[in-house]
């Protein structure tokens, strides 16, 4: 409604408040760009410039040596898959595990349900930055240290996500799945032919948002891996290519590699992405 | 005022209470935890066991090998409340949180209302407010630790200083609340942004015929109608900021900081287990932290029930 | 309301399904560093931490011991330095599933619960490959010694360098006949070198790097000219601490008056600078590939003598046989001799700045041309290194709790006697607390031979 709205102000002149304000709005994006421009910049020095002092913006020397060499050192591109193959994993079983688990918390009775559904809510409060050592070493008696598992799993249960699919799956008005149970319709079939595509707007804002966070995840990747075969992007770029030393200008080539395919698929997809954050943001009410 | 800024904000909850309403008779676990049941295998398995886990092990002398523990009783937890060093994380912890949710809140607020109000290319302010938060954490850290660094770093340079951001302790916490603020407003900056846009048109048609002015529309209609949301981007700040690691390792190499001034709890924490081999007491700080995390959290739930008990 | 009940077949299907998908679709998610190689005559997993040019240069020597030796099969896998290394090598031995060879700090060895976590070498089996005590340098030797039994074999030490640049002490007058920096004998000769190295320097630049507030280097400094002093750390028991606070107090006011004097601008990029032309920086010889590769005239002494006696801190990398209850065997006696010659075949290694442990390689002709190698290789022999206790080490216990004091101190904002004080507090808790591996205390730590 309000977009329809905003598309036909479109024409609007431009009112000195106007001018003013984008003027504002220009300067504080330059600002909010510029680390980003810098790394870019330096990416493209050789490393002997970006270690120049003083130092300067734009290269002197335009060069993509640190790009080049960010290839052919190899363990980028495996980190690239690694990180690719567990975003996927992850968001693949938390979208399924939690459509499942969300329905079910909204549409089932079953004894017990309500004191499930606190014990749930009550892992909102739990993270691996929370209970780290604990859950290590959980992980580590399964014999998942240094393996694909250990890192995806454990990144499978976020009550969060059930909470948000929850609340949406008990907005759906009932008579819809009524009518089909007077079909003769299983459970199974209903959730699947009628919930989930109801839900496909949801759906995509947890999977989106699941992505982004298992992409950027630091912190369980770290605890849990050592073979640098098996590191995903941040966790390599962040300990692997921090101990060569002064290569300044591979690690912002590194580091824009980690971060750009993000960046770009925004570009593309950005009202889903902006509607995905908003909506799991606003749904922690 | 209040009651509808709710329900617009949050139209699942207004749902929720006639969706209950139908009662239904309770009946045994397979009629839908079947449903339930993949989730909590993996719940079970990477959140409750854990937590139990922990618990049992704060009880003991385990090390890292996992085996040869013995119970030795609260001694881990009397040990850690007489640690010196763990009030100082802590207190790292609560200091870098200070700073940094005020700062979020009033930046993306601020940044919200600059995005909602220009007319054209709203895009494009969109991409480079929130651009940051699609960073890996140590990517971001990465970059300002280059900014950072003295003789080498463009953010000196540009500014004409000569700070010693990373390497002396009155600087490092603020070096890294910076790039927190730099990274991760983006994402408050879009809560603020989806509530503004959720506001009623018609709010603002009919203050204005009131003769409201542009300063009271905003002080009576857009500040209230985002209390909730304030205080969602300020309870997820604060659960967020207490668990500061990422930013702080990677901009320390992996130290401490500066006279270990940044060496936040869950650092502290995993050195415990990790460097020191002492699961036991480590699994003990991860519990106190579990508490302090959920006086928070509840903290804020209490409020929340207070405050709509109050409206009603 | 004719809601129907579950189907519970379809559902058993569905389970079923994914599982079946899940096994292969995903088995190989389950593999990791472990991953069983197959169809070897004698396999032996080599467990190590070097990456960067370490890494490349290790690899080398791994490949030549491959095309002597086709009937052993050598898995590597490098993992990421540092404590995270560690842990994970405790947990696999402690589980079982350790590897047949891994590489060590031998700093690190007595807090690895010799006898528990590592096995001890077969000294005849060495002998057997070509590896005999008497080619290495005895102290050296019996670092790794415990209980006896030999538990780390070396491979290098590895030292804090005084690293110059010639272009800039050439300015100053402060090269010798042979190129190379004159010596100092006293911290008064040492200030008069920066002062008048300072005076040709490149503006803007600090004098020297001195890493002053990095705790691992701070630390490693300190414990280099506190035993230039003599100082001790405890007797021999491991029951009393010997730690001298008025040394230690020496030491700190001297790596202090480097910032008071202005030679250092603290938390500048120490490479950097010294790349960019700063006169001097002390770092670890691993600085070697660096300096050389950016194709700087300069050379590297050990740490100066500045109270009267060399030595210079040495850290060493060592290969251990981690704990494995059936060790023996074909894959034991493969370990031995790969060992054996990547210890006899280090030249390689000597590129990358480290000290070949193996003495016969230090008299060959190709590693006496190396530069600025060949400068400092007597570090070999008056090596200063922490005491032998279950907290020391690389990134230990010991270096994790004393650095950061260090550190206040040369930063100033704690003054050096009451830090020496500090100092000598947190060794009596370090010396009374137990071993979270064995529970232990140094002392009860076994008579450290």
């Amino acid at each position: 409604m309000s977009a329809t709205q905003v598309r036909l102000k479109t024409r609007k002149p431009w009112t000195p408040s106007q001018i003013v304000l984008t003027l504002i709005g220009a300067a504080v994006s330059i600002v909010f760009v510029a680390p980003i421009a810098a790394a870019l910049f330096t990416s493209l020095k050789s490393e002997a410039e970006a270690a120049e002092i003083p130092p300067h913006w734009v290269p002197k020397v335009w060069t993509t040596q640190a790009w080049k060499a960010l290839w052919e050192t190899g363990n980028v591109s495996n980190w690239f898959v690694n990180s690719l193959v567990v975003s996927v994993c992850v968001t693949t079983i938390v979208l399924v595990v939690s459509a499942l688990a969300g329905y079910g918390f909204a549409r089932t009775e079953f004894r017990g349900k309500s004191l499930l559904m606190g014990v749930v809510m009550s892992g909102l409060m739990i993270s691996p930055a929370v209970l780290g050592v604990p859950l290590f070493t959980t992980v580590q008696q399964m014999g998942m240290v240094d393996t694909y598992w250990g890192m995806i799993l454990p990144q499978c249960a976020p009550a969060a996500m059930v909470y948000i699919l929850y609340k949406f799956f008990q907005g759906i008005p009932r008579e819809l799945e009524e009518a089909a149970f007077i079909d003769g319709a299983g459970r199974w079939r209903v959730f699947f032919t009628i919930v989930v595509p109801l839900a496909r707007p949801s759906l995509a804002a947890v999977g989106i948002f699941t992505f982004i966070a298992s992409w950027n995840n630091f912190l369980w990747p770290y605890m849990v891996t050592n073979n640098p075969d098996l590191m995903t992007m941040p966790n390599g770029i962040a300990t692997v290519m921090n101990s060569y030393g002064i290569q300044w200008a591979q690690l912002m080539a590194g580091g824009l590699m980690a971060g750009l395919p993000l960046i770009v698929v925004f570009v593309f997809f950005q009202r889903q992405i902006v509607a995905g954050v908003a909506h799991t943001g606003l749904a922690g009410q | 005022m209040t009651t509808s800024a709710q329900s617009v904000a949050v139209p699942a909850r207004a749902r929720t209470a006639t969706a209950t309403a139908t009662v239904r008779r309770k009946q045994g676990f397979q009629h839908g935890g079947w449903f339930i049941a993949p989730f909590l295998v993996l719940f079970a398995l990477f959140v409750v066991w854990p937590l139990l886990r922990g618990v049992w092990l704060s009880f003991t002398d385990a090390n890292i090998s996992g085996e040869g523990a013995s119970f030795v009783g609260l001694d881990n937890y009397r040990e850690a409340l007489n640690d010196q060093a763990m009030w100082d994380a802590l207190g790292h912890s609560a200091y870098f949180t200070l700073l940094v949710v005020p700062c979020i809140t009033l930046l993306a607020f601020l940044l919200a209302m600059l995005a909602h109000h220009i007319e054209r290319g709203k895009w494009l302010w969109r991409l480079c407010f929130f651009a940051p938060f699609l960073l890996p954490s140590t990517v971001a850290a990465n970059m300002w630790q280059w900014l950072f660094t003295q003789g080498i770093g463009l953010f000196n340079e540009t500014f004409g200083l000569d700070t010693p951001w990373l390497t002396d302790k009155s600087y490092a916490m603020l070096a890294i609340v910076i790039t927190t603020l730099w990274w991760t407003v983006g994402f408050s900056f879009l809560l603020y942004l989806a509530a503004l846009q959720g506001i009623p048109d018609h709010l603002y048609e009919a203050a204005k015929l009131d003769g409201a002015n542009a300063w009271h529309r905003m002080v009576h209609i857009t500040l209230p109608m985002l209390r909730n949301i304030t205080g969602l981007v300020i309870a997820l700040q604060i659960l967020a900021s207490l668990q500061l690691f990422d930013q702080a390792v990677v901009m320390m190499d992996f130290g401490p900081g500066p006279e270990l001034s940044t060496r936040s709890f869950v650092q502290y924490t995993l050195e415990q287990g990790f460097t020191s081999y002492r699961v036991g007491y480590a699994s003990a700080m991860s519990i106190i932290f579990f508490v302090i995390i959920a006086a928070v959290a509840l903290g804020r739930m209490a409020l929340l029930r207070t405050r709509e008990e109050g409206t009603r | 309301m004719g809601r129907p009940d579950l189907n519970r077949r379809q559902l058993l299907t569905a389970a079923g399904g994914l599982a079946v998908a899940g096994s292969f679709g995903f088995a190989a998610l389950g593999t990791g560093a472990d991953a069983l190689a197959s169809g070897a005559d004698t396999r032996v997993r080599y467990w190590n931490l070097f990456s960067g040019g370490d890494g490349a240069n290790m690899i080398t020597m791994l490949d030549a011991f491959r095309k002597e030796h086709p009937d052993i099969a050598v898995k590597d896998s490098t993992l990421q330095w540092g404590n995270p290394f560690y842990t994970k090598l405790a947990m696999a031995a402690a589980g079982n599933r350790a590897p047949e060879l891994g590489v060590m700090h031998m700093g690190r060895v007595t807090g690895f619960s010799p006898g528990r976590l590592l096995d001890p070498w077969d000294v005849d089996l060495l002998a057997k490959y070509g590896v005999r005590e008497q080619d290495f340098n005895p102290a050296l030797w019996k670092r790794g010694v415990i209980d006896g039994k030999l538990y780390a074999l070396p491979l290098d030490i590895h030292v804090q360098l005084c690293f110059y640049r010639k272009d800039v002490l050439k300015k100053a007058g402060l090269l010798g006949d042979d190129g190379r920096m004159i010596p100092v004998g006293s911290t008064a000769e040492w200030f008069d070198v920066l002062k008048k190295a300072k005076a040709v320097q490149k503006k803007g630049l600090q004098t020297i790097g001195l890493w002053t507030n990095d705790q691992n280097f701070q630390w490693w400094f300190f414990v280099a000219f506190y035993t230039q002093l003599g100082g001790e750390w405890f007797n021999a028991e491991n029951t009393e601490v010997l730690f001298a606070p008025d040394k230690a107090t020496q030491v700190l006011e001297f790596l202090r008056q480097h910032v008071t004097d202005g030679y250092v601008i603290p938390g500048a990029p120490t490479g950097e600078q010294f790349i960019n032309g700063a006169p001097f920086t002390w770092e670890g010889n691993w600085s070697v590939p660096v300096f050389s590769g950016a194709k700087l005239d300069y050379g590297a002494t050990p740490l100066p003598p500045v109270f009267g006696k060399q030595a210079t801190h040495a850290e060493s990398h060592a290969f251990v046989l981690p704990h494995q209850a059936g060790r023996g065997g074909a894959t034991n006696d493969g370990a031995h001799q790969l060992a054996a010659y990547v210890v006899q075949h280090a030249q390689q290694w000597a590129a990358g700045g480290h000290i070949p442990a193996y003495t016969p390689t230090l008299s060959t002709a190709a590693y006496k041309k190396l530069t600025p190698q060949n400068e400092y290789v007597s570090a070999m022999d008056h090596q200063a290194t922490e005491p032998k206790v279950w907290f020391a080490g690389s990134t230990g216990v010991l270096a994790q709790d004393l650095g950061p004091v260090v550190v206040s101190s040369t930063m100033g904002s704690a003054k050096p006697d009451k830090v020496a004080q500090t100092m000598k507090s947190h060794l009596t808790k370090l010396l009374a607390s137990k071993n979270p591996m064995d529970g232990r205390t140094a002392a009860q730590g076994g008579a450290v031979a």
